[in-house]
């Protein structure tokens, strides 16, 4: 009973940590199948949602295992993802041990964040200006756009940090990073107010569940392809209602 | 249009970090987002319309993307969220948001339907690339012909 214990541990593992960092649904059931396929499990089943993970399996002679964790954490970390992928090819090739295989997705689990938070927050701002300009503003509006990107960025971590709420988080981003593009452009620092604004919502855009959305969906995996959409509308409605209310507001 | 190519690829180097890509599809990353934007800014002066633009975008940064996928053997993701990245209709969105706040209803209706056309556009090029390479292996059938 060992074996099927232990494979269950790794695959449960493997799949919390792809699926909180945002990996495609279809990419986490087949991961778990191969892995326990590789171990020589039988009758192999998993199924996965966009919060939780069912997957069963047979071990010769003693009979069926079967598990479920709930996921409740939908992070963006993609580097996490590429990692665990990496770790079940080396599996399923016969390259490292299970027992190897378990410690190195302890340590992926443990790692931080690929980038500093630092440079996350640099981004948003690079990301803002270079948008604002993309999407028609002038050059002296990418400072404006870069300052208000920095704030939206720092708002959306800090915010969601001490109140856990993802999507009022994203409001206060909104709301924030809009009023100050407006009392940037208030001050006399940039001209066209729209596209600062635009440049500055751009990294709030949630890439991640869209895409996967959309990749779920066309994958035959229905009920996940759907709650992402969802979620990802949910997002777009918050920024949309944060911008909306400082726009109100102030002008 | 050398300026423009040049924020864009910041701007998509910038996004690749935010969603915390590996470090080795970062470049990479960036180079599918000039390449899609160069499209999608290219084609509507021969003629064609946005939203087609961005369809043709959206399948060359996904095909793109699920090839060097396969080279690097890096989840798709992080190459396709980059990719298409400067052909999100952001603009459009927040115009549509705008007119919504004014009270303008039938402008946010039009500009709201343009929105949904080009984001559907992107969608549309994703599964179409998802496709290509799923040749053989298959997603979804509608019957049963090998029995």
């Amino acid at each position: 009973m060992a074996k099927a214990d232990e494979m269950m541990d790794i695959c449960l593992l493997a799949g919390e940590i792809m699926l909180t960092y945002g990996a495609e649904t279809y990419r986490v059931e087949e991961t778990l199948e191969r892995m326990a396929k590789a171990a020589n499990l039988k009758n192999v089943h998993s199924f996965v949602t966009t919060t939780g993970i069912f997957i069963s399996f047979e071990e010769n002679g003693h009979g069926d295992v079967m598990q479920m964790i709930r996921v409740d954490d939908r992070y963006h970390d993609l580097n996490k993802v590429a990692l665990v992928n990496q770790v079940s090819r080396e599996f399923v090739i016969g390259e490292i041990t299970s027992e190897e295989a378990h410690d190195k997705l302890k340590d992926i689990y443990r790692t931080p964040l690929n980038y500093p938070i630092w440079l996350i927050h640099f981004a948003s701002g690079i990301a803002g200006g270079g948008f604002s300009y993309l999407f028609g503003g002038g050059i002296k509006d990418t400072l404006p756009a870069f300052i208000a990107g920095v704030t939206a960025s720092v708002f959306l971590i800090e915010v969601e940090k001490y109140l856990k709420v993802k999507f009022f988080a994203e409001f206060i981003a909104a709301f924030v990073g809009g009023t100050v593009a407006i009392a940037l452009v208030f001050l006399g620092i940039g001209t066209n107010l729209n596209q600062i604004i635009i440049g500055t919502l751009m990294p709030l855009v949630p890439g991640v569940p869209l895409t996967n959305a959309v990749r779920d969906l066309m994958s035959g995996d229905l009920v996940a392809g759907v709650s992402r959409g969802a979620e990802a509308t949910i997002t777009s409605l918050s920024i949309a209602t944060g911008i909306a209310l400082s726009i109100t507001l102030f002008l | 249009m050398i300026l423009e190519l040049i924020f864009c690829f910041l701007a998509t180097v910038s996004f690749a970090i935010i969603f915390s890509v590996p470090r080795n599809s970062l470049i990479l990353g960036g180079l599918i987002g000039v390449l899609s934007f160069a499209i999608f800014r290219i084609l509507p002066e021969y003629g064609m319309t946005a939203i087609f633009a961005t369809s043709v975008a959206s399948i060359t940064a996904a095909t793109l993307s699920h090839f060097f996928a396969r080279r690097f053997r890096i989840p798709a993701t992080a190459f396709t969220i980059p990719g298409i990245i400067p052909l999100v209709p952001g603009s459009r969105a927040y115009f549509t948001m705008l007119a919504f706040v004014e009270g303008d209803y039938l402008l946010g209706l039009e500009l709201g339907i343009e929105t949904m056309l080009q984001a559907g556009a992107i969608a549309a090029g994703i599964v179409f690339a998802l496709a290509i390479f799923s040749f053989g292996k298959g997603i979804g059938h509608r019957y049963e012909t090998n029995r």
